[in-house]
């Protein structure tokens, strides 16, 4: 019984190995991405001085939206708007806008 | 006739030359892609073990150019990246020309993948 259980909670554990970042919950990061529509919501968006498209970001990865958000929040990714996106945001907040967004893969 | 032939051999000959606009090389960038495809996968897609490194497949060509111009040029701060893209030659000059991450960014872009705006994924829509 020791026996079993242990082994239970060993398969329990493995099968929800944490991946590099603590998992996000995809529910409560719909709510939290109305912000960043407004420029990643809008098809063919451009960032102005330098012009380019602001990045499609639904259905990329979980880990580098969150290490991508973080850096912004540290300070350590050079975009005006978006650092003033992520100072606003909680690790949790950022852990549920990317889990979201990884989940609307095409 | 002979010039409405003309006119309709440049059609076909436009129509089958590679895509390259913009200063961009589809095939070039294929070649050149070789090592990026350790961390972003054969086809612009990570594979789902490696969710650290984005997707570039479907990714917009001019965002991917801009991104590789500030690893390049020291604007955006990546180990690995900044192994890639600041190498010099003997003269002092980046390998990575804006040619060179021209092509790439146009072949990464023309990948399909997974990637989209989020305009249909907003609450409330």
């Amino acid at each position: 019984m020791t026996r079993s259980l242990f082994t239970l909670c060993l398969l329990t554990a493995t099968t929800f190995a944490a991946p590099a970042f603590a998992a996000g919950d995809k529910e409560a990061g719909r709510s939290k991405i109305y912000t960043c529509a407004g420029c990643h919501g809008v098809p063919g968006y451009k960032n102005a001085y330098p012009n380019y498209h602001v990045p499609r970001i639904a259905g990329q990865n979980y880990d580098y939206l969150v290490a991508a958000l973080t850096e912004y929040k540290k300070g350590e990714r050079d975009h005006p708007t978006m650092r003033a996106q992520g100072e606003s945001l909680s690790e949790q907040d950022i852990q549920d806008i990317a889990a979201y967004l990884a989940s609307l893969t095409k | 006739m002979n010039r409405t032939l003309t006119f309709a051999a440049l059609g076909f000959a436009l129509a089958l030359s590679a895509p390259a606009f913009a200063g961009g090389n589809v095939e070039a960038g294929q070649k050149a892609a070789a090592p990026c495809a350790a961390c972003h996968g054969v086809d612009g897609n990570p594979a789902a073990d490696a969710p650290q490194y984005p997707r570039l497949a479907g990714q917009y060509r001019d965002y991917l150019e801009q991104a590789l111009k500030e690893y390049r040029d020291g604007k955006r701060k990546n180990p690995i990246m900044a192994g890639f893209t600041q190498v010099k030659n003997a003269d002092g000059e980046f390998t990575m020309t804006d040619q060179a991450i021209a092509d790439l960014a146009l072949y990464f872009a023309s990948l399909p993948g997974k990637l989209g705006d989020v305009h249909d994924n907003v609450q409330g829509n």
